[in-house]
């Protein structure tokens, strides 16, 4: 028996939920939308209210265990950044540059036309009392090396960009799963009914191939899934009425509304789908205003603008982003995600040829408000609460392409994490002499995703969503901590 | 012949068996003992995880992957036991302690553990035992075996179904059995059933129901009037004529079949084709094709004759799912499971594919039956079936040929033109190339090391034919020449491109399935589904614990041109004693109609499913069904007839205490209406419907920062007033990257996965959406104009008729009277009223 049940836990073909947990998760699936304070008391009426907030599919949830961390941004660097040339010195490149690699089997590139070993154009330093080495190219976020957990083991199953960034959104290389930001949102909910549990930004230049279903909630629930943030005017598509109707206008006609809607109600008052339906027009109008007012630069202070790069360029566009991040986690927002880079190629991190202008435009625009949100989060005492995530789908080659770019590489490659429940200073595991192959300590995906659930005090074990007969998990049956980071 | 190299070192030490004994040192023979013993502990303490399941990556099974370690990395570092996590878990000096759930292993074990890592950590000497012992056919075959009791075939869902006779209540004798089965249960429970229901919200639900669109105020007033005793079978008789009837149920079956219109993933390449099977479904809901042969046609309708186009665009139900998976026999093995899991979720309502890796947990299902079943589909392929007649094909491929022949020679003049200036420019690049790449491009071929090598392949690829990163583009070689030459240069290109345009454009086709002949290629059991771990070859088979007797596959015919396999699985899944098949198809025609299932979980009749709240009616409707000819319209119109069809969805508090869920059908359920048929609604309310049935997809307006800054991809949408566009929403492209938001903030499925039930989530976006949205916004327009229309300038007759086109009904005295001063409010009161109807929960619910 010990048997099946292990496995059980493991791969969620065996165990059998809780007849009562079925009953109320499908219960969270019909409603929801989370629905909290009497703002709107003046149109609406109590009844139901209770119930319906009690059903919200976005009300907050107790962590599995305590944990530090109530908040995630998580920078994702479309395209792939080149850990050699970042967070993972190789400075034999310089030796064997022009040869090949010897001793580590057939090497396999996605766009063919490989060449030799191609040393960094930037040079390594070390950094803070860990000493860890960063390249010229991150200035700033070398600065808090300390602060940081360094990944260079880390390895995916795909070199190609589709599958990786699925596998690195939602744990499979397959479309169809729910995003890890799903995932934190069906876990803990979100502390602010007012705005999405899980909000996103893409780069102004376009967003990640897959699309949407990068922050899809594959097949869970609507509430759960990414809202796609724009960072200027209205932020949400649809949020705002019509011009033509003035707020008076609009106050007559979600009377109207709740009138006609409250009669029908009351003659099925045992109904709290309708309530709850009735609560989901309350909750649309205070996003209203609750949304444009998150993201709201302007109230910022011109230091923490400077702080980030707001205003300078190439930083302004990013820096702004990240900083309406800090406000929305601020306001409760469990979930941001960014991305940097965007469409094919030049517009993202994909440096398969002019890695010198690439990398060099994309960390110019990024490290500076990187860096920029660690030291307002720390100054504003919210470092601890927030865990702050920065990675690509997979690193690069360190052999050339088409002269001077580099080519996918899922052998081996760096993220990092900071924040709550993290252990800054660490560096954890090692790529080979070339930074081709993480061979020491390597570490996967499931891994970081099992990580990241746990410093949310999630138990990425037991966190499951039954669907088509199976109680599926973000990690599927893999997943360990890793611990190394855990502070 | 082969020899591997290590089995010859076998060779050769058996032939000096005798001296390698004599002078095998004494300490090896120690240290094989011990490694001996150590596998032996493995066995019995480890390998239950950590050999053929691989938990946390890791296989103590043989010395190669014991090397390797698992997940966290190496295990064991050898002649290190200090460093070697294997020991330090084992002791309990680091977490997690193992082995799992088992005592601590004794002093006297962890002694030879720590021995052995200092021996060297190998198990190389009791590799090729261990391995044999694995690899003989016998071990192997017994792995896969696995028998189905006598018990497991006593399950509820692979038992034949039984007929039972209806009970009949007490107080009456009812006409329709199903009332006979509900009321019987009710009763049992100490439920009351509710009353019956008004007339205008039964032809609303009916409507709703069977063709997804509303009555028109006319259609209610004719019911209500209509006082003959069979005026309701008379509508569900005609509505079940309709054309929109097949519209509405093709949508339920296109969320089964995961259907859309591109392929997904990375580029999410459009399938324009696609469209030919939504409409193939749709034709044979309208046409009461037998579901019999709705299932043969899909799964298997190229083995059958005579061939027909439509059968050959229904087996595009098997090339549906979703692009990805990456090539090679490994993506291959994806998209196979994607068929099987999609085909016996839909048609057999078990989690076959729960057995892929091992036997299923819960339900009997060996894994051998996931490879057996996988057999059947495994020869397949995706073909391009022309829908033209063949010499049609032909000559449209002539045509392309003879243009092709003329453009090539003008391809040659032109790249003949640019040489000279591309090795100008090819030749100024270089020389700005970094000292070691120059050096490799200077450096003769035959002394380049091999990085050189690499490196003028590359520069030569880079500089001279690369269209991806364009360092020398066409621009740059004519901006080289003189005005003679880019004269020339200019006409030539123009050539090319008139040529180019004069293709014909390709025939018709449909996205089909075919094989490769009649031969099966040989597919295997695959030990923890892992291409690497092959099995035993596998035979086409059926689900073992659902069949009595395993039925023969059909031989087929000298000139066949596939396996036939597929048929052979079609007429096992239609054989009248399949407990499967019918009972899963009638469950769902009651999902649709009584808001859940008899079975909640309609795709999974497993264990872990739900069990069927009424077992006698699931029996009883699966055994109508296959004797009224698999004909689904005759289960329709024997549900709508049932009296618990026409039941009020009112609250019955005493009701609502004993059973909340409605699991009794004590009533039927009020509920949130499908994205599709909520925009359906609407355009048909404000009039502006096109009723024009199957073709191409249309695209309504998305706005373009929903996927322009997302992906990069193009949704040809006009703006939302294009009246091409309003178009019933089946017929919205379904493009799997971006999604029609009205559709995904309403739960339509993610168009990835077979979907049996949707969520019916009620969230903040969705409110935003039809308070906001430019086509809400335009549709409240229309209605407002459809309504001044019809009912002239009168606020009252204007209220009172948007309340009948909207909501099937009139208004009462206060509703009147707060609609009225609504409208009176301003110039656009009429068109903000409109705009409110659209957003009641009663008009967003079926009652």
């Amino acid at each position: 028996m010990s048997f099946i049940h292990d496995h059980g836990a493991a791969c969620g073909c065996t165990s059998r939920s809780n007849d009562l947990l079925v009953t109320r998760r499908e219960l969270l699936s019909r409603l929801g939308g989370g629905i909290a304070s009497l703002a709107f008391a003046d149109l609406l009426g109590q009844q139901g209210l209770l119930a319906a907030e009690q059903q919200s599919a976005l009300a907050p949830k107790p962590q599995a265990f305590p944990a530090k961390a109530k908040a995630v941004i998580s920078i994702f660097c479309y395209g792939g950044v080149s850990q050699v040339d970042t967070f993972d010195p190789k400075p034999d490149l310089v030796k064997y540059q022009g040869e090949t690699m010897k001793g580590v089997g057939e090497v396999r590139t996605v766009m063919g036309n490989p060449g030799g070993l191609m040393p960094s154009f930037w040079t390594f330093k070390k950094h803070g009392q860990s000493g860890t080495e960063v390249s010229e190219l991150f200035p700033h976020v070398a600065q808090h090396v300390d602060d940081i957990a360094l990944i260079r083991s880390m390895h995916c199953l795909s070199p190609a960009h589709g599958p990786a960034l699925f596998q690195m959104n939602t744990g499979s290389i397959l479309a169809g799963h729910p995003s890890v930001g799903s995932w934190i949102t069906y876990g803990l909910g979100s502390e602010n009914q007012n705005l999405p549990g899980f909000i996103v930004f893409t780069d102004y230049r376009g967003g990640p191939i897959n699309g949407p279903p990068n922050w899809g909630n594959g097949y869970m629930p609507a509430a759960y899934q990414g809202t796609q943030f724009r960072d200027s005017g209205t932020p949400i598509v649809d949020l705002k009425p019509p011009v033509e109707r003035t707020p008076d206008d609009q106050r007559k006609w979600l009377r109207l509304l709740h009138e006609l809607n409250e009669k029908h109600a009351s003659q099925n008052p045992l109904d709290t789908e309708l309530a709850a339906r009735i609560q989901s027009y309350e909750l649309a109008f205070r996003m209203q205003t609750s949304a444009p007012e998150a993201i709201d630069i302007s109230k910022e202070s011109a230091a923490t603008l400077k702080l980030y790069g707001v205003g300078e360029q190439p930083t302004d566009y990013f820096a702004r982003q990240v900083l309406m991040a800090r406000r929305l986690v601020e306001r409760g927002v469990r979930y941001v995600q960014i991305f940097s880079g965007g469409g094919n190629f030049e517009p993202s991190w994909d440096a398969h040829w002019d890695l010198k202008g690439n990398h060099g435009l994309h960390c110019a625009e990024t490290d500076k408000p990187i860096a920029g949100l660690i030291k307002d989060l720390k100054s504003r005492g919210m470092f601890e609460s927030t865990l702050i995530i920065w990675h690509g789908e997979f690193g690069r080659l360190p052999i050339s392409e088409r002269m001077d770019g580099r080519d996918h590489n899922n052998n081996g490659f760096s993220v990092w994490l900071a924040g709550g429940g993290v252990k800054g200073g660490t560096v954890v595991g090692a790529t080979d002499e070339y930074g081709y192959k993480a061979v020491e300590n390597p570490k996967n995906v499931y891994m970081l995703h099992a990580t990241i659930q746990h410093l949310m005090g999630l138990d990425y074990q037991k966190l499951t969503y039954r669907f088509n007969g199976r109680d599926m998990r973000l990690t599927d049956v893999h997943g360990e901590l890793i611990k190394e980071i855990l502070a | 012949m082969r020899i591997d190299p290590r089995r010859a070192v076998v060779v050769c030490l058996a032939g000096l068996a005798a001296l390698a004994a004599t002078v095998r040192p004494v300490l090896a023979q120690e240290e094989e003992e011990r490694a001996r013993q150590v596998y032996q502990l493995f066995k019995t303490s480890c390998l239950e995880c950590h050999g053929e399941m691989r938990k946390g990556s890791l296989d103590l099974r043989t010395h190669a992957t014991l090397i390797k370690g698992g997940v966290s990395g190496r295990v064991v570092v050898p002649h290190d036991p200090a460093k070697s996590r294997l020991y330090l878990l084992v002791a309990h000096r680091d977490e997690p302690p193992m082995p799992q759930k088992k005592a601590k292993l004794s002093d006297d074990q962890l002694e030879l553990i720590r021995q052995w890592i200092e021996d060297g950590a190998s198990l190389e000497s009791v590799e090729d035992a261990v391995a044999d012992e694995r690899k003989s056919p016998a071990a192997l075959a017994k792995l896969e075996e696995r028998p189905i009791t006598p018990d497991e075939r006593q399950y509820w869902a692979f038992k034949p179904p039984v007929r039972l006779p209806a009970p009949v209540a007490a107080h009456e004798s009812t006409r329709n059995p199903i009332d006979g089965f509900l009321r019987a249960a009710m009763q049992a429970k100490g439920l009351k059933p509710a009353p019956k229901t008004d007339r205008r919200t039964l032809i609303r639900r009916a409507y709703l129901d069977l063709l997804g669109l509303p009555p028109s105020p006319e259609e209610v007033d004719a019911f209500v009037a209509d006082k003959s005793p069979d005026a309701w079978p008379k509508l569900v008789d005609r509505l079940l004529a309709s054309p929109h009837y097949g519209e509405r149920w093709a949508r339920h079956w296109l969320d089964l079949v995961r259907y859309a219109d591109s392929g997904g993933f990375e580029f999410d390449v459009d399938r324009p084709e696609g469209w030919r099977y939504r409409d193939y479904v749709v034709k044979a809901f309208n046409a009461d094709k037998p579901y019999s042969q709705f299932i043969r046609e899909q799964i298997a309708g190229d083995e059958y004759t005579p061939l027909t186009d439509d059968a050959m665009i229904a087996t595009g139900f098997l090339r549906l799912g979703p692009e990805g998976g990456g090539g090679g026999e490994r993506g291959r093995q994806e998209s196979l499971d994607d068929v099987v899991m999609t085909t016996t979720l839909t048609f057999m309502g078990v989690t076959v594919s729960c057995a892929r890796c091992h036997n299923h947990k819960f339900d009997a299902i060996p894994q051998k039956d996931y490879y057996r079943i996988q057999a059947v589909f495994f020869n397949t392929r995706g073909i391009d079936y022309p829908l033209v007649p063949a010499h049609d094909v032909d000559a449209q491929k002539a045509e392309a040929a003879r243009i092709d022949q003329q453009i090539r020679p003008l391809r040659q003049a032109k790249r003949d033109l640019e040489a000279s200036y591309l090795k100008q420019l090819v030749d100024r690049e270089i020389a700005v190339l970094p000292d070691y790449l120059q050096a490799a491009w200077k450096t003769p071929e035959k002394d380049r090391t091999e990085g050189q090598r690499l490196n003028v392949l590359q520069i030569e690829k880079t500089l001279q034919s690369d269209s991806l990163r364009a360092k020398i583009t066409d621009k740059d070689i004519v901006a080289l020449m003189p005005e003679s030459e880019r004269q020339k240069h200019r006409e030539l290109v123009q050539q090319i491109a008139a040529l180019d345009k004069q293709k014909p454009r390709p025939v018709p086709t449909a996205r089909a399935i075919a094989e490769s002949g009649r031969e099966a290629r040989p597919s295997y059991f695959l030990h923890r589904g892992s291409i690497d771990a092959k099995g035993t070859q596998m035979s086409p088979g059926v689900l073992s614990v659902a069949t009595l007797k395993e039925p023969v596959f059909p031989e087929p015919p000298p000139d066949a041109k596939s396996t036939w396999r597929r048929r052979g699985f079609a007429e096992w899944l239609v054989a009248p004693d399949n407990p499967l098949t019918a009972r899963v198809m009638v469950n769902r025609i009651w999902q649709h109609h009584f808001g859940e299932g008899i079975v909640r979980t309609p795709s999974n009749f497993g264990v872990m499913g739900e069990k069927p709240s009424h077992p006698e009616l699931l029996d009883w409707l699966a055994i109508e069904f296959v004797e009224r000819g698999w004909s689904i319209k005759a289960m329709h119109r024997l549900l709508m007839t049932s009296e618990s069809y026409q039941m009020s969805s009112r609250d019955i508090a005493e009701d609502v205490a004993i059973d909340p869920e409605n699991r009794m059908f004590w009533r039927m359920p009020r509920q949130r209406l499908e994205a599709e048929t909520i925009r359906d609604q609407m355009l048909a309310v404000a009039g502006t419907l096109d009723r024009t049935l199957g073709g191409p997809n249309v695209f309504p307006y998305i706005d373009p920062d929903l996927f322009e800054k997302s992906s990069k991809r193009d949704w040809p949408g006009k703006p939302d007033d294009d009246p091409a566009t309003w178009r019933r929403s089946l017929y919205v492209f379904s493009k799997r990257s971006i999604r029609y938001p009205l559709f995904e903030t309403f739960d339509q499925p993610n168009l990835v996965n077979s979907v049996d039930r949707r969520n019916r989530s009620t969230v903040a976006p969705q409110a935003l959406l039809l308070m906001n949205n430019s086509a809400v916004l335009v549709q409240s327009k229309q209605f407002a104009e459809r309504v001044r229309r019809e009912a002239g300038s009168l606020p009252e007759a204007q209220v009172e008729r948007a309340f009948r086109l909207a909501l099937g009904r009139r208004p009462d005295r206060d509703e009147l009277a707060q609609s009225i001063e609504f409208v009176k409010g301003g110039p656009t009161g009429l068109a903000e009223f409109c705009h409110v109807l659209f957003n009641l929960n009663e008009f967003v619910y079926r009652q």
